[in-house]
């Protein structure tokens, strides 16, 4: 093999270093003999390199593929999907490492790798995670320069800091790429995300089953208030409007549930000054959104539901920014419909005998919804109600009844559909909301975090004249729960985040790891607000302000434009260095007479000395013979011989006025 | 002054019994005067024992040849010390090589040891033999001639050997004119070369070699010769690049080159004039590069610029 063809050792250490930290942020979705068939792989090409071992042939490699092949068929039970497909590229690229004999071979696996950085911003776009992969860009084009250097036979990190160099030149390009390069929508799809990746709330509710939802730290979403930020207990979060009960299961009336002339919510009427908002939420897999209550949004692709929740049409698979204006005190639904009465109020048949009772009971004393409301909540705060994380299961049987007169433990889903099913009973509409409540201000850039274990769930009673009310049976029975959040209410019980031991929201008492953490989120919500959420729409929107009106011709323009400024800077630089200041005066005359004669068709070569020059130029322009002579001489004396200055001055004046005379 | 004369009729009278080799005569006594030790190199029957004597005539050396042979050894080369039964002590009969000119006829027909026992003699102008050190006489050249190196029977020259030598020559075939010009000269009565006279005597060599010492390099001129030497060390051709020795060498033959053309300053066609006879056997081409060292030079000369950083 030509030594051109060979790979040196420092390219192959920087091949299989990127190898592992490619595969490195896959870690958590990839199965972990893919990882052994990493390392057995990297290892098998290193004795292949000291000569112990030789490259596989091909029936072992055609054995390897059909192995690689049939675990992920085993490991994911489908082949179609994005983990599966991505664990697939990951094998395929530790295989291809034991094939890399040649540069040729490097290349197509370096460039493969520049593909695998990319797959992972399929997962996340997190900013850590944007932050290794470009790392990884760095690594994989520091093998690609190692590829290019042979006989580098010791380690050396010289690779590396080229591949640095040229990585940090290109961000300018990177930066103007992203602001300007039109999106193209996907040319084809694939089901994107399994749902076991789905954290956060479904859409339904039993209350009987333990919530795992509640104790999870991560960020459902972050809202930047407009204003001030109104206090804790006022932020309701609403996601989802449950009306539905049946067979122990609360579920939300679908589009196609409501009458066709009641899927538009009546408008309230709306006087007060709105609280306007933005959110940015993490991918749930879900059509809802989050938003305080009476919410109006006016982005486009953003629809109310008739049961004045939002939604959007659209599953939301990346993180989703969108502003909304809220009006919390408005009026909503003070006409109720018959449809919607006679849902608000269904109850199933023949179950949960003792509640009906009792919501009987509750309404035999007056009319008033206001009063029925009261009297319920007087009754969880009364008795020996309590709130926990950790309550009995219920039977699917009558759950409510077992809840309100049996086991009496629960959190907010029990407190929310035992409320409901008790106003119903007692004749008051009445519906399950879920969604969050309350939320953590970060002091650092006044967003409000919500995490997932402020989810919540609340009840919504609807009152002549009034419309639809919250009510939340949760804070008769744990007032701190409203007030100061989850943390606080369950402090006794010690079950905060009890299974998640890593989690920084832990360790909030250690006042510099909670510093850094709110720092973090806040830097956090400023990459998602400036680069996650910029897509096709706000790109054109930036592009029209800017151009007025977005043509391809202008696009083009506008990209080539930009990029040209980019490289800018680098062009000056190259410049700047390059030594042509640093000639000396009859350097640059000679270079001058160069370029006249090479206009009359004699060139100087680069190995030209000025002797054989002038004898060749002589001969090609034979009228200028003297001039070229005369300059030579003058030229020689003047860059080779050590004159005394006067006479330099003198030869300078004479080469000059010879030059300027050359024509 | 004359001294361009001088060198013009020394060349002359070489070509007296060299017919058409007028550029590697005078590269030839470039190399003497810049006191280097000088290999040619070509196939049997071109001429280099010819030239070397010829070369010693002229300049009026007194020589000793060597033919190194696969069993000469260093002994025979350097001299022994004999034992004197008369006085019962050791005595030292000195070899060949205290001469002012050796000749050392196909030096690498001869093994590796005997080779090197000509590098301290090359290096240091002395020979060592039994512990005792005695100088050499002071023009002291080796002119040394070698076949090439994939005829049979032959041992390379090791780098470092190679590297002694200031230049290597190639003599190649004479041209028509001038082989013609030699039959008819066999058919003419006596040997020409006992014909040639002494042209430069010793104290005009060391005026020659005082000159030498006094020309001068502008910082334009090195400047070019930095640039060269950098390319054979930064660029994939070269294996091998020049040493800071080898540009020693350069620089100084290329002056001794100026003072031969009447000059006292060093310009860059003096560097081209030596660079392959100078640089050539002291590159060493990449495993990528198909030419030889010669190759290596013109790609060198092409490619680095005279006047231009």
């Amino acid at each position: 093999m030509k030594q051109a063809e060979q790979i040196p050792r420092n390219a192959l250490v920087w091949m299989i270093a990127a190898q592992f930290t490619l595969l490195a942020p896959h870690l958590p979705r990839v199965p972990i003999w893919v990882v052994a068939v990493s390392l057995c792989a990297a290892l098998w090409r290193i004795m292949v390199y000291r000569g112990s071992w030789s490259f596989p042939r091909w029936p072992v490699k055609l054995a390897l593929i059909l192995a690689g092949v049939g675990g992920i068929l085993l490991s994911f039970r489908n082949l179609i999907g994005l983990e599966p497909m991505v664990a697939l590229l990951l094998v395929a690229f530790a295989l291809k490492v034991l094939e890399v004999a040649r540069r040729k071979d490097a290349y197509v696996l370096l460039f493969l790798g520049y593909f695998v950085v990319l797959t992972e911003f399929l997962f996340s776009q997190d900013l850590l995670i944007v932050l290794l992969c470009l790392c990884n860009v760095i690594l994989v084009t520091t093998a690609l320069v190692a590829l290019h250097r042979p006989g580098d036979e010791r380690f050396s990190l010289r690779p590396l800091r080229s591949a640095t160099a040229m990585v940090l030149q290109s961000a300018p390009l990177m930066v103007v790429l992203f602001f300007i390069f039109p999106r193209v929508g996907p040319l084809w799809t694939v089901p994107l995300k399994s749902q076991s990746a789905v954290t956060g709330m479904s859409d339904f509710m039993r209350p009987g089953d333990v919530s795992r939802l509640s104790r999870s730290g991560e960020v459902a979403f972050r809202v930047a208030f407009e204003g001030e930020i109104p206090p804790r207990s006022q932020l309701y979060w609403r996601g989802l409007v449950m009306s539905r009960l049946e067979a122990g299961t609360w579920s939300t009336l679908d589009y196609y549930d409501v009458p066709a002339d009641q899927r538009r919510p009546p408008l309230p009427e709306v006087t007060e000054a709105p609280l306007r908002y933005s959110v940015i939420m993490a991918p749930t897999q879900q059509r809802w959104l989050y938003a305080l209550r009476y919410a109006r949004s006016a982005d486009t692709g953003i629809m109310n539901a008739a049961d004045y929740r939002l939604f959007r049409p659209v599953v939301i698979e990346d993180d989703f920014r969108y502003t909304v204006e809220s009006w919390p005190a408005a009026e909503l639904e003070t006409e109720l419909s018959p449809w919607r009465q006679r849902t608000e109020l269904a109850l199933p048949q023949g179950r949960n005998p003792r509640t009906l009772a009792l919501g009987q009971e509750l309404a035999a004393g007056s009319d008033d919804s206001q009063a029925i409301v009261d009297r319920a909540l007087a009754l969880f705060s009364e008795q020996s109600f309590f709130y926990t994380l950790e309550p009995p299961t219920l039977p699917a049987q009558d759950a409510v009844d077992a809840f309100l007169f049996g086991t009496r433990r629960g959190f907010c889903e029990h407190y929310a559909s035992a409320f409901v099913v008790l106003m119903r009973a007692a004749g008051v509409p009445a519906r399950v909301v879920a969604g969050y409540q309350g939320g953590e201000i970060n002091p650092v850039n006044r967003t409000v975090i919500v995490h997932q274990f402020d989810a919540h769930a609340w009840a919504e009673v609807w009152m002549a004249g009034r419309g639809w009310v919250r009510v939340d049976p949760t804070s008769a029975v744990s007032p701190a729960r409203v007030e100061f959040g989850l943390e606080q209410a369950v402090a006794s019980e010690g079950t905060f985040l009890a299974d998640q031991p890593l989690s920084p929201l832990r360790y909030r008492g250690i006042r510099w790891i909670n510093q850094v953490r709110l720092r973090y989120d806040a830097l956090t919500y400023r990459w998602q607000s400036w680069v996650v959420s910029f897509d096709g729409t706000r790109q054109m929107n930036l592009l029209q302000d800017w151009l007025g009106q977005v043509s391809p011709l202008r696009i083009a323009a506008v990209i080539l434009g930009a990029l040209a400024l980019a490289l800018l800077p680098a062009a000056v630089l190259l410049l700047w260095r390059r030594p042509l200041a640093a000639l000396a005066p009859h350097d640059r005359l000679y270079l001058k007479f160069c370029a006249r004669l090479a206009r009359m068709g004699v060139v100087r070569e680069a190995g030209e000395a000025p002797g054989s020059y002038a004898r060749r130029a002589a001969q090609a322009v034979p009228r200028l013979a003297q001039s070229i002579e005369s300059i030579t001489r003058c030229y020689q004396q003047l860059a080779y011989a050590d004159d005394p200055a006067r006479e330099a001055a003198a030869l300078q004046r004479e080469m000059q006025q010879a030059v300027r005379r050359l024509n | 002054m004359q001294l361009q004369e001088l060198i013009d009729s020394a060349v002359a009278e070489v070509g007296k019994v060299l017919l058409g080799k007028e550029p590697q005569v005078r590269l030839a006594l470039c190399c003497l005067f810049s006191r280097g030790h000088l290999l040619i190199e070509d196939l049997p029957g071109m001429g280099k024992t010819t030239l070397c004597h010829a070369l010693a005539d002229v300049l009026g050396l007194s020589w000793k040849r060597v033919q190194f042979t696969s069993d000469l050894l260093p002994a025979d080369i350097l001299g022994v010390s004999v034992y004197n039964a008369n006085d019962a002590s050791f005595s030292f009969r000195p070899g060949p090589v205290f001469t002012q000119l050796l000749l050392a006829d196909e030096i690498n027909r001869t093994t590796p040891r005997t080779q090197s026992a000509l590098l301290e003699a090359m290096a240091e102008g002395q020979v060592t033999v039994d512990g005792e050190t005695r100088a050499l006489p002071d023009p002291f050249f080796v002119i040394a001639t070698q076949n090439p190196v994939h005829q049979s029977g032959t041992y390379p020259l090791p780098e470092s050997q190679l590297d002694r030598f200031l230049m290597r020559l190639h003599l190649g075939y004479p041209d028509p004119r001038a082989e013609r010009a030699m039959f008819q000269r066999r058919q003419a009565p006596g040997n020409a070369r006992e014909g040639l006279q002494q042209v430069i005597s010793t104290a005009q060599l060391a005026a020659i070699r005082e000159a030498v010492r006094e020309v001068q390099s502008s910082d334009n001129l090195l400047d070019y010769l930095q640039r060269l030497v950098a390319y054979t060390r930064e660029s994939p051709e070269f294996e091998v690049g020049l040493s800071p020795r080898g540009a020693l060498a350069l620089l100084g033959s290329a002056q001794t080159w100026a003072v031969m053309h009447n000059r006292n300053h060093v310009i860059p066609e003096d560097l081209q004039a030596v660079l392959p006879a100078v640089a050539a056997h002291r590159l060493v081409p990449s495993g990528d590069y198909a030419g030889d060292g010669a190759a290596l030079v013109a790609l060198l000369q092409r490619n680095v610029d005279v006047i231009r950083p």
